[in-house]
């Protein structure tokens, strides 16, 4: 994909003309050529995307961070995987995007494996191992505490 | 069928509590451009859908919707706690307190219920998709807002990333509507409903 700078003048993007016998009345969303390049998972994260080209923010204020709670590595492998695998619904046929997808399970499921050890099921199938049934015990997710594990 | 993963997509950590800040947000758990709206219209729109790339498409972001309307009800949640029914009043909390207490209710902003009128499940093709793509825009345009009217940072930084989430989706179902178009009459798109193709 060719380099753009910001005014995107060298893109030559706008050059395209549609010929006469193209259809009209039908949307044409420019298609994402290819998944590079990529954010980090942890800035993925922060941003709400893995995508630079994507990240349009209002008013070019960003997030820098999210906020440090013990699962926010999970978080943020799980949730580049689930962006690129929403990219991967449009491109089912980009081999390259799905090696690094494949790669971001594997990571996302020894991160979750970690944390369900540490701090107690995700999924109640987690609870295969457990001693106890400690599905119910709290903090539940929307709950605010000062040592909040999820 | 669905599992319930005990977790959020995003941190959400809100260190004081605003009920006049839950007065609006609300509008994004059950207003006409809500996350509860957006998981409805697209996990509705699936079943009439003729490809597998589209049907795809709704269920994941459809479900990443749910995990969105639980992100906006935690949001609420945590900026109603500890209240006083003096903070309540002076807030102007008070019109929903008395319905709903602390409970978090589907509503928009305004106080009206949601309504499945605010969604479209018209089992067309073409339509559903630029539905889908106008919502998109529509929850990105009232996250704006919500960030215009907000100055509390850690209901901002969530907000940012639901904002940018609706960017991402407008992309994916713009993406499918073109593959869809692509495979319908070159000539005349509107030839028939690939969803309903006896004409």
């Amino acid at each position: 994909m060719a380099e753009c700078d910001n005014t995107l003048e060298n893109c030559g993007y706008k050059s395209g003309v549609l010929p006469r016998c193209a259809p009209l009345a039908t949307t044409y969303v420019p298609v994402q050529g290819d998944p590079e390049p990529r954010y980090e998972p942890e800035k993925a994260l922060a941003r709400g995307t893995l995508f630079p080209g994507l990240d349009l923010p209002l008013g070019n204020i960003v997030n820098q961070d999210t906020a440090d709670v013990p699962m926010a590595e999970l978080m943020a492998i799980d949730f580049a995987a689930h962006d690129l695998s929403l990219y991967l619904d449009t491109h089912p046929d980009d081999s390259e995007a799905f090696a690094v997808y494949k790669d971001l399970l594997a990571l996302a499921e020894e991160g979750m494996q970690r944390y369900v050890k540490r701090y107690g099921p995700i999924c109640k199938t987690d609870l295969v191992n457990a001693r106890s049934y400690c599905w119910l015990r709290g903090p539940w997710p929307w709950e605010m505490t000062a040592t909040r594990e999820a | 069928m669905f599992i319930y993963q005990k977790r959020l997509q995003y941190p959400i950590r809100i260190a004081n509590p605003n009920p006049a800040l839950a007065k609006f947000i609300i509008s994004q758990y059950g207003g006409p451009n809500g996350e509860l709206g957006a998981s409805m219209r697209y996990l509705s729109q699936r079943f009439a859908m003729p490809s597998d790339e589209i049907k795809g498409i709704l269920t994941d972001i459809g479900t990443e919707e749910l995990g969105h309307l639980e992100m906006v009800g935690t949001i609420i949640h945590q900026l109603t706690r500890n209240l006083t029914p003096e903070e309540i009043k002076a807030k102007g909390f008070d019109t929903y307190f008395v319905d709903h207490t602390v409970g978090v209710f589907p509503q928009a902003a305004s106080g009206e219920p949601w309504n499945a009128i605010s969604i479209g499940v018209s089992g067309d093709v073409i339509a559903d998709l630029t539905e889908d793509m106008a919502a998109e825009q529509k929850a990105r345009a009232t996250y704006d807002n919500i960030l215009r009217l907000s100055d509390d940072p850690d209901v901002n930084n969530v907000i940012r990333f639901l904002r940018e989430r609706e960017v991402v989706h407008f992309q994916r179902f713009g993406e499918a509507l073109n593959k869809a178009t692509e495979k319908m009459n070159q000539a005349n798109v509107y030839f028939m409903n690939p969803a309903f193709p006896g004409r």
